[in-house]
């Protein structure tokens, strides 16, 4: 991904109506943004309905962007709505439906298979929400801890506390799953 | 097992290639191209407080002005001296509250419950240093009830003129944002009566002077609950 800069540089053109930079911006938050959304979501076509609606509400809002700050902060900050308003909508929605009819059972693991990259996704299955979208911009996407307090509105000893929980959480996991250590070759610098 | 073969193990799960539908980055591109125009960034936020803080000022001293400046007349230098520098402070701090849910991002000083609770007792605190008449007067409540509306008249050109001023932001709080705002609103309003009513008793003072504070913050939640789920 592009440095913090750079993204700077590229959000200040796309706010003065670039549509290289707007193009460019797209390619290169969107796997950040579907990834975040996979963490958090159960299925791909989730994560895709909410990636549209975050570029849709982020183009909306792009006058707030001000050049200078770090963009991470204010896309994820962003994101996390477009998120949260989403799930509200469907439970509103799915609280008035009625279903008259069962549908057909699709096999769990064929629907694994293609709907989601199992690895990340089962790797911080277990843990909470708030959790999980802290272990993802602080250890995915390298944001500081003050970058992710900003994104989350909390506290930098909040986000402290969350990404120590998630670990103690990930260590047990990793144990249990027989990966005591990486071997150096796999090691990514 | 160390943090850092976590962070690896991290890295590696996340490694794996998640394809993107390129159709799809395709359509977003599309999209936001063919709504593309330039737009004007935000002014800085303490372009933005400033201006916020400017407001509430007026609101609260054309409206001392218009009913009557005796409360000024009657404190004294040191009731003044520590009442004005509070509420300034007060309302300072609410400013930079309500510009920082306004855009997305921003570094969190506090919250706006705990503004609201913070300051609003703290005035409390200074009344009751200040004043210590503890009667309760034949008219209290009707004084009581004048002041309150007085100050939340007062408070509602000021919440108007915030969101005007605030209006190209985002909140992606509504709540919070609506009651920073109503909150920084109701300031205006606490202010004009300290500059305006004459009555120094303190339960009158502590009471309906700084009920303006929540009455005018719950409104703001209320209002912009009300406006985000309309949207």
């Amino acid at each position: 991904m592009l440095s913090d800069a750079d993204l700077g540089t590229l959000m200040a053109r796309y706010q003065q109506g670039d549509s290289a930079a707007a193009t460019a911006l797209v390619h290169c938050l969107s796997p950040v943004l579907h990834r975040f959304f996979m963490v958090q979501c159960v299925s791909r076509r989730y994560a895709d309905d909410l990636l549209q609606e975050t570029w849709l509400r982020l183009h909306e809002v792009r006058q707030t962007y001000r050049p200078g700050e770090p963009v991470l902060p204010w896309l994820y900050a962003l994101a996390r709505h477009v998120r949260v308003d989403h799930y509200r909508r469907t439970r509103r929605v799915e609280s008035r439906e009625q279903q008259v009819e069962k549908l057909p059972e699709i096999p769990a693991g064929a629907s694994r298979r293609t709907d989601r990259s199992p690895d990340l996704v089962e790797l911080l299955a277990g843990l909470p929400e708030s959790q999980r979208e802290v272990v993802v911009m602080l250890k995915l996407s390298d944001m500081s801890l003050d970058e992710v307090a900003r994104a989350t509105s909390s506290s930098v000893g909040s986000v402290k506390q969350k990404a120590h929980r998630a670990y103690a959480s990930l260590r047990q996991r990793l144990t249990g799953m027989g990966v005591s250590q990486v071997g150096p070759g796999d090691r990514h610098e | 097992m160390s943090e850092r073969d976590i962070d690896d193990a991290l890295r590696q799960a996340a490694s794996a290639p998640d394809a993107m539908d390129p159709a799809l980055l395709e359509r977003i591109s599309g999209s936001i191209r063919s709504s593309l125009a330039p737009v004007r960034p935000l002014p800085s936020a303490w372009l933005l407080v400033s201006g916020l803080f400017l407001i509430c000022a007026a609101v609260a001293l054309a409206g001392a002005a218009h009913l009557g400046l005796y409360g000024i007349h009657k404190l004294s230098g040191t009731e003044g001296a520590l009442i004005f520098p509070a509420l300034a402070i007060f309302t300072w701090a609410a400013a930079l509250l309500a510009v920082g849910q306004m855009m997305p991002g921003s570094p969190r000083r506090l919250s706006p419950p705990s503004l609201l609770a913070c300051g609003g007792l703290g005035l409390v605190a200074i009344f009751a240093s200040l004043f210590h008449d503890y009667r309760i007067a034949d008219r209290f409540v009707p004084q009581g009830v004048a002041c309150l509306v007085a100050g939340l008249l007062h408070a509602v050109p000021a919440g108007l003129a915030s969101w005007l001023l605030l209006r190209r932001g985002f909140a992606v709080n509504p709540v919070a944002a609506g009651l920073a705002t109503g909150t920084l609103a109701s300031l205006a309003g606490v202010t004009m009566l300290e500059l305006h009513c004459p009555n120094l008793e303190a339960l009158h003072v502590m009471f309906w002077h700084t009920a303006v504070i929540p009455l005018s913050a719950l409104a703001g939640a209320l209002l912009a609950r009300l406006f985000a789920r309309r949207r």
